[in-house]
């Protein structure tokens, strides 16, 4: 138990070296691979999520916490059984067509990753065919949508549009993001949930799953 | 981030030709117009006499002579500390160095529960010097109001107590009279150990509004300061005119009769007491012409606190005067731009105790606890601009920006994590920067209402008396402490 607090505070003080070597030391004590994942690394980045949401914690020390719990997951991955890998869920992400902006949806994708879910960034400027096609292939049950220019938010309701003609709608559920989308936007097009910043994000996706 | 005593000196109304024509104007005023004096005042007329000036006793007027003057003033200290009970609290007065504090005696605050106007207590007092007292950009405590619910006597004795019991900052306050200074004397040296101790490390000093404006020395005031000097005890020598009421409508006439008045009250100190810590206290300020009452906002307000600053450093003495002020009645946007107008330009003149700048509403009149915490954002915006900017090899991170590459991004640089901390101000958490949904999640705060939570915050957290347990007792055998 204990093992799992100083696990979570050292990667919330981005402390790297030493999180790796308590990472190390759990498994060598017969600490499942799964445990240590789920209440050390993950439970650690869900606190730091929290205080990037407060404005405890400034947006490169998020990153740098994602890189070091990344490093610690690297770790722990032979050991991990298929389903502790697998199925918290398949997220699809990617920045809608027209719209060239990476990086909170990439921050977002890094925060998501790191609460546990599968996740794959399709890029930027990615038309609503393209995710269609892709919500098929990778059976992804949350698709995200990022867009930061106001002149690109209506491309939004074309790609919710396509899921729907798709006759995919009840499979994913949708989130939408970026900086001059609101809730009420969120609303008008048909989306699931609307997250203002990429800690609420990975809450919000893991929410809409269970 | 610690902010305090940076070298302002950026912005200079004055050029060095203006700071020597009002210099000499002001030798000149003390030369032909003189300085006139209440009655009660003959023992420090006669000293002046005896020093060189020039007495016509029928006229009541005092005329200095040059070299007097100059002679006089050059023994005043260059530098002053202001210490406080936590030596990380000491306040190095000199040069350009910057400080800003709370100012003194209002007598209504914004009741904290009903935000209803009403008299000051002492137990405001108490409260809202610990407020300051965790105010990081709040450097140093003058007795922010008049404790209006104790008996009028009683006033010099408790202020400093109480502020003292609730911080470890420097107190500065005035006192009613002679008899009040030396009770407060003697109680912080029973905090100190000893008037020696006291002496060496002072950390209470007074205000004494020696002139009257224009050109009139004030009897008790005079006799409070020229105590103050025997005593050793650091005393800034205030005067306070308003332009086109009691000096010059023009800004060049009311800092040239500030500076004069500063002046004579320089060497009437060192006449008394050769190396008297001194604060030159000039303060430029304007009549609001439409009602004749004190405008403490203007922007000329910071304009000539600058201004002053550089006429006490052409004679080399540490200054005290005011900014930071509004005649707003509540913290609204008026508050913040008259405020945030008026502590820059003072900042950025070099003025090294700026006080009056945190917590005040309505000119002087009121307090509020959301102002401290507001201003103690303003004054920590204006000192960082003090800092200037880096441009060595570490700041110009030309090796960062190769191995990051075009087309790259900064965010995880552990160039960007050295210094992100430290290269942009970091307030007190009232700032809001959040998106309008986070924002109307939280409430749809505006500032007054997120400045009330923190100050709540602040004061819910434990009480420490900086007054040890025995002193304390002394204290009250001899003194009728009411808090």
């Amino acid at each position: 138990m204990n093992d799992f607090n100083e696990i979570k505070d050292t990667l919330v003080n981005l402390d790297e070296q030493r999180l790796l070597q308590l990472v190390k030391n759990a498994l060598e004590n017969g600490i499942p691979a799964g445990d240590i994942l789920n209440k050390g690394l993950i439970a650690g980045m869900d606190i730091v999520g929290e205080k990037m949401e407060n404005e405890d914690m400034f947006i490169p020390e998020v990153l740098m916490a994602a890189q070091i719990m990344g490093k610690g997951v690297e770790i722990l991955k032979p050991l991990l059984g298929a389903e502790e890998t697998s199925s918290r869920g398949s997220v699809l992400i990617g920045t809608v067509k027209g719209d060239l902006h990476d990086i909170g949806k990439n921050l977002v994708a890094m925060m998501m990753e790191s609460a546990g879910l599968v996740v794959h960034n399709l890029g930027v400027d990615i038309a609503p065919e393209e995710f269609v096609r892709m919500i098929k292939e990778k059976n992804a049950n949350i698709l995200c949508l990022s867009a930061l220019l106001t002149t690109t938010m209506p491309m939004m309701k074309q790609t919710i549009d396509a899921v729907v003609e798709s006759g995919l709608r009840d499979q994913v559920k949708i989130m939408v993001g970026g900086a001059p989308v609101t809730q009420a936007f969120a609303d008008d097009i048909g989306a699931d949930a609307f997250a203002s910043d990429a800690g609420s994000a990975a809450k919000g996706a893991k929410a809409l799953i269970n | 981030m610690n902010l305090m005593g940076l070298q302002g000196g950026q912005y200079r109304p004055l050029s060095p030709e203006q700071v020597e024509t009002v210099h000499e104007a002001s030798l000149k005023i003390l030369g032909k117009t003189g300085i006139t004096y209440e009655l009660g005042l003959e023992d420090t007329v006669q000293m002046l006499e005896d020093g060189g000036a020039v007495i016509d006793r029928d006229r009541r007027i005092i005329i200095f002579p040059r070299e007097m003057i100059i002679e006089q003033v050059a023994k005043a200290p260059e530098k002053v500390v202001l210490c406080g009970q936590d030596p990380k609290n000491d306040l190095h007065l000199t040069q350009n160095r910057v400080h800003l504090g709370t100012g003194g005696a209002a007598i209504k605050i914004l009741d904290p529960e009903t935000g209803d106007v009403r008299s000051t207590t002492l137990k405001d007092l108490y409260d809202v010097s610990r407020l300051v007292d965790q105010l990081d950009n709040i450097h140093f405590l003058v007795r922010p109001c008049i404790p209006t619910d104790i008996d009028e006597e009683d006033y010099d004795i408790n202020m400093f107590y109480t502020c003292l019991a609730a911080s470890s900052k420097h107190v500065m306050s005035g006192v009613n009279d002679e008899k009040g200074l030396h009770n407060v004397i003697e109680m912080a040296s029973l905090i100190a150990g000893g008037l020696d101790k006291l002496q060496e490390r002072p950390f209470i000093s007074v205000i004494t509004s020696f002139a009257i404006s224009p050109l009139k020395l004030c009897t008790q005031s005079t006799h409070i300061m020229q105590e103050a000097n025997r005593n050793r005890i650091p005393v800034a020598l205030s005067c306070a005119p308003m332009a086109g009421s009691t000096s010059p409508l023009t800004m060049a006439g009311t800092l040239a009769q500030i500076h004069a008045e500063q002046l004579a009250g320089i060497t009437i100190c060192q006449l008394t007491r050769a190396g008297a810590p001194l604060l030159y206290g000039g303060i430029p300020g304007m009549a609001n012409l439409k009602t004749m009452g004190y405008s403490g906002g203007a922007v000329e307000c910071g304009m000539m606190n600058a201004a002053i600053h550089q006429l006490s450093n052409h004679i080399k003495i540490p200054n005290y005067n005011s900014s930071g002020l509004t005649d707003s009645k509540v913290p609204d946007a008026q508050a913040g731009y008259e405020k945030a107008f008026t502590a820059l330009l003072a900042s950025m003149g070099g003025s090294n105790y700026i006080h009056h700048s945190a917590g005040m509403l309505e000119s002087m009149l009121t307090i509020a606890h959301e102002q401290f915490v507001i201003d103690d954002e303003i004054i920590g915006n204006c000192c960082k601009v003090l800092k200037g900017i880096d441009c060595d090899a570490e700041h110009l991170a030309l090796e960062v920006i190769d191995s990051v590459g075009p087309g790259g991004n900064f965010m995880t640089a552990p160039h960007t994590m050295t210094h992100m901390r430290t290269e942009y101000y970091n307030g007190n958490g009232v700032t809001d920067r959040k998106s309008r949904d986070k924002w109307e999640q939280d409430g749809s705060l505006d500032i007054r209402q997120r400045a009330l939570k923190i100050a709540k915050k602040l004061l819910a957290g434990p009480k420490p008396s900086y007054i040890s347990e025995e002193v304390d007792k002394a204290i009250r055998e001899k003194f009728n402490i009411v808090l």
